[in-house]
Order: C-alpha cells, then sequence, then structure tokens
C-alpha cells in the first residue's frame, strides 16, 4: 500500500499540471490569489532557461512563434533531466522528434538548435581523460592523438557560418569541428571542408597522415598525390598550433 | 561541519561571481554553499572554478531536485550521483527543500507545496529515511516559502516537526522564509519559530526577498537581508547551539562589499547569542 493516498497524490499532480499548462485547476484549500505565482517562477525557470541556450533562435523566430513552441514544449513535454542547464537538450529533442523545422517552414531549424546545444554542451561537459603522447614523433607516419574533448558534426545548412537570415537556399553539406582548449576551457569552433573533414574522420579512427592522404587521393579524385600533402600538412600544422592534434599517440 | 576561527557565516557559490570570490580579498566567507544539481557532469572551465573554490573553503549542499515531497519514486541514479559528488568534495551538509519539484515524471525545477497532511508525512518520512541510509548522512530539510497551502489537514509547524521527528532527519531553519511565510500567511513568526524542533536544527539560511504587493512576498533571494528578518535571526540563534549559517544571494548580485557587510553583520550577532568558543559540530 502506498503511503500517500490517491487524494493528496491528485492534488499535487493537479498544482504540478497547471504550472505546466497555466490551466487553472481545480485545488482544494488554497489562496486562489496567489496560485499563477507558482505558474509564473515555474514558467519563467524554463523560459529563462531555453532562451539563454538558444540566443540565435530565440532573436530569429517571430515572438509569437516562439513563445508558442515554449509554452508548448512547457505543456507538452516531461522534464527529464534533474539538472536544469540539461533540460535544453529535452527542448531540441522535442523539436526534432515534433518535426518543428517542417511545421515552421524553417529547414535549418534543427541544424540551429543543434550547433547552439552544442557549443553549451561543449563548454560544460565532463572532463575527457588525454592520451599520452609524444611531441617529437612523425606526424605523417605515426598514429596521431588528438584532444579528446572534441565533436566533428556535418549540417546540411552552415548555421555556424551565416547568421539564419542568410541560410535560405544554402543547403550542401557543412562540416563542423569543435574543441574545448583544456588550459582554460574556451571553446573553438573550426568550418572544414568535406575533404578536412575526411581526414578528421580518419584521424579519429587511427589511421595515420600517410594512409589517411593515400586513400583520399583516389577517393576523392584529386590523383596528384604531393599536391594533396602539401595543403593537408598546412591543415595538420594548425591543427598542432592550435594544440588539437598534441602529438603522437604512445600507447 | 568543522569551521575555522570561530566563523559561522557562508556564502551561496554562484557562477555569476566564482571568479571574483575565488580572488577577493573582501568577501571572506567561512564557507561555500553550492546546488550539487549545478555541479555534477560538469566539466571544463567550471570544473575548474570548483575545484579552486573547494580547495580555498570547505562545501556544504543545498540540493533543488531531489524532490523529497513528490508522489513518484525517489531517482536512486540522481541520489547515487549527489553520493559521490558529496563524498568527492567531503561535503558535510547536505540539505534538500521540504517541497516537491517533480511530479507524474516531469521535472518542473521550483518548489512545489506539500500538501499538509499525515499521509504525505508518512510518505516523506519513508523517503527520508531511504536517502539518509542510501547517503549514509543526515539530510537536513529546510522549511520552504509557500504561496498557498494545498488541501491542508494540519499546520505548517506541526507538519514540519512531524517530519523531523519521524524521520530522524535534520533541519535546515530559513529565517528568511519563516519570515515570508508569517507574513503572508498572517502568523507570528517568533511563535512558530518555537514550534520547530529547535534541537535538529543543524543549518541557518538566511536571505533577502521582494514585497510585490501589501498582502504577498516573493522568496526571491535577489534583495538584501531586510532588518525584520535580521531582528528575527537573534532571536533565532539565542534559541539553537551554534550551526553554519548560509546567506543566500542568487539574483540581482551587489558589489562584494555588501555581501560582506551582511556577513558581517550575522557573524556580530552570533558572536553575542553564541558567546563562547564552539566548535560546531
Ligand atoms: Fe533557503
Amino acid at each position: 500500500m502506498p503511503l500517500l493516498k490517491e487524494e493528496t497524490h491528485t492534488q499535487q499532480s493537479r498544482l504540478a499540471e497547471y504550472c505546466k499548462t497555466g490551466v487553472f485547476p481545480e485545488l482544494t484549500g488554497v489562496i486562489e490569489d496567489n496560485l499563477h505565482h507558482y505558474r509564473r517562477l515555474v514558467f519563467n525557470i524554463g523560459i529563462d532557461t531555453i532562451e539563454t541556450a538558444y540566443p540565435i533562435t530565440y532573436r530569429f523566430l517571430p515572438n509569437e512563434i516562439w513563445d508558442k513552441l515554449v509554452y508548448d514544449f512547457y505543456a507538452k513535454h516531461k522534464c527529464q533531466t534533474p539538472q536544469v542547464w540539461r533540460m535544453p537538450l529535452e527542448f531540441y529533442e522535442y523539436c526534432v522528434e515534433k518535426n518543428i523545422q517542417a511545421e515552421l517552414n524553417i529547414p535549418f531549424l534543427n541544424d540551429l538548435l543543434y550547433f547552439e546545444w552544442l557549443e553549451l554542451e561543449m563548454h560544460t561537459m565532463e572532463d575527457v581523460p588525454y592520451p599520452s603522447f609524444n611531441v617529437n614523433g612523425d606526424s605523417v607516419n605515426d598514429v596521431l592523438a588528438l584532444n579528446p574533448e572534441h565533436k566533428l558534426v556535418k549540417f546540411a545548412y552552415p548555421v555556424h557560418i551565416l547568421a539564419p537570415t542568410e541560410l535560405e537556399g544554402k543547403a550542401g553539406d557543412y562540416f563542423l569541428l569543435m574543441y574545448r582548449e583544456k588550459e582554460n576551457g574556451r571553446v573553438q569552433c573550426m568550418d572544414v571542408s568535406i575533404l578536412y573533414a575526411y581526414i578528421l574522420e580518419q584521424l579519429q579512427n587511427g589511421v595515420n597522415i600517410q594512409a589517411i592522404l593515400t586513400e583520399a587521393d583516389t577517393l576523392f579524385q584529386i590523383n596528384n598525390f604531393e599536391m594533396l600533402k602539401e595543403h593537408a600538412l598546412i591543415f595538420i600544422n594548425d591543427l598542432q598550433q592550435r594544440q588539437f592534434i598534441l602529438g603522437s599517440l604512445t600507447s | 561541519m568543522q569551521l575555522k576561527n570561530n566563523k559561522h557565516i557562508g556564502i551561496g557559490f554562484r557562477k555569476d561571481f566564482s571568479e571574483e570570490l575565488l580572488e577577493s580579498t573582501v568577501l571572506k566567507p567561512a564557507f561555500i554553499e553550492l546546488a550539487p544539481e549545478n555541479w555534477i557532469g560538469m566539466g571544463g572551465y567550471w570544473k575548474k572554478q570548483l575545484d579552486k573554490a573547494a580547495e580555498k573553503f570547505p562545501i556544504t549542499c543545498h540540493g533543488l531536485s531531489l524532490s523529497i515531497g513528490s508522489p513518484d519514486d525517489l531517482d536512486l541514479d540522481f541520489l547515487y550521483k549527489i553520493k559521490k559528488f558529496i563524498k568527492h568534495y567531503n561535503v558535510q551538509i547536505y540539505s534538500e527543500h521540504l517541497s516537491y519539484a517533480k511530479c507524474d515524471n516531469a521535472h518542473l525545477y521550483d518548489l512545489l507545496p506539500i500538501p499538509f497532511r499525515k499521509d504525505a508525512v508518512k510518505h516523506i518520512v519513508a523517503r527520508i529515511k531511504q536517502v539518509q541510509d542510501i547517503l549514509e548522512m543526515p539530510l537536513a530539510i529546510e522549511n520552504v516559502s509557500y504561496y498557498t497551502p494545498v488541501a491542508a489537514e494540519m499546520d505548517e509547524a506541526t507538519f514540519i516537526s512531524e517530519i523531523v521527528n519521524e524521520s530522524g532527519c535534520n533541519m535546515l531553519l530559513d529565517v528568511n522564509n519563516v519570515y515570508v511565510n508569517s507574513f503572508n500567511h498572517k502568523y507570528n513568526a517568533k511563535e512558530f519559530i518555537t514550534k520547530l524542533p529547535l534541537d535538529k536544527v543543524s543549518y541557518i539560511h538566511m536571505a533577502g526577498h521582494e514585497q510585490i504587493s501589501d498582502t504577498v512576498i516573493i522568496d526571491t533571494h535577489g534583495e538584501a537581508v531586510i532588518e525584520k528578518v535580521f531582528e528575527l535571526f537573534e532571536y533565532t540563534t539565542a534559541l539553537l547551539k551554534p550551526v553554519p549559517v548560509l546567506l543566500e544571494r542568487d539574483f540581482n548580485i551587489p558589489e562584494l562589499e555588501e555581501l560582506q557587510t551582511e556577513i558581517t553583520r550575522m557573524e556580530t550577532i552570533v558572536s553575542k547569542t553564541w558567546k563562547k568558543e564552539h566548535a560546531i559540530a
């Protein structure tokens, strides 16, 4: 037998539901004039958290559309995380699941929200242990050690480069490398071409530069290994300067 | 919690002024309090700040999302994360609100009032015992501000006392919340305090609030502590053994000098009421 009676549970549920929807509840023994403070306080925390997480989307969407979106989310969705700063991820997932971008006819909405979430996620995510590495290795033939706190993502719109108002008609393949600097925790963004995204992906897989470029030369129909290598090494060098490539992996 | 130099007053550790606090020669709290929810699983810049803070100050934890008054089951995964966090940072006091913030599988991230009812007491007592068993330490539950009772069958003081006495937990006495509730629900704050299980008080909160109408005060933690709350604090501390006291300031953060002035004032009050050199247990 549960200790809490059905009747008490019902009262608690009704107040909670009211805070989610704003639809006035039937409750016993309440100060009706004061109930709205709960709705306001709960809803404001939700709105503030979402608007802080998605400032670009918030400014881009017309007010009435944004307000309805946030209202619906709060009314329909059951927030699962006990940590309110992680809640914006649920907002993004809700928008994807409900296909809000189709409903609003904004084909880059999911990408934009995801980009904004990633910035937050990269800044706050748990520390990842660094691999052991040697800075005096051979960067062409050794397997390279990467900053483990990074994400390589593909977008259908260049949401990381252009303002939302400039995105119409820009559908394509876009790649973004995001990584967190070890010393200060700063998050860096780097727009990369499809070729460089391929190189990064293979580096993630533990393939060395020589092998990656040999494969890429054919795959991208470049058929000029030396030229490819020359360009790629500039890119690799840049990543070393940025301490994204740490050195040669030592096991 | 062992506090140094017979100082008792701590401050809420907020991201808004963490950098300033860590370097400050102005603000000198005896300890800092933080919500574990805001820090568990966080890495990068903020983790570094937290670790620096932990080197400099003792830490107390004041939870937000355990939702001790919820009809839902306790979130045990989350509770074990709290336990790990508490162990890692050597936290001596873990408190939570006597309210609910989650219901029917949805988090609301705010503190809703629990119906002051017999069955709710039994339900919460069992949950507190479960939490204490898992954490292997006492939980301190806090009297919260509330703007309406819901389906009450007893008064607030009875509700709190029964829960504290039956569960064997400690109490976090929020003096400002008592003041806010005494204003909103028109009762005598001092009388209310004498009805509480004062021997179980292990921690005190002090804060500012905002009066938004003739009849309603909202507990905002965004203003300076008012005179009447200081007065109630002095009255309350005279009834208690020495315990750590926390100044909550969550919004509208002023210059650190202003916070230190409030801390110094509280320190002066307790140095009178808790005259002897006590080691705080
Ligand atoms: Fe409090």
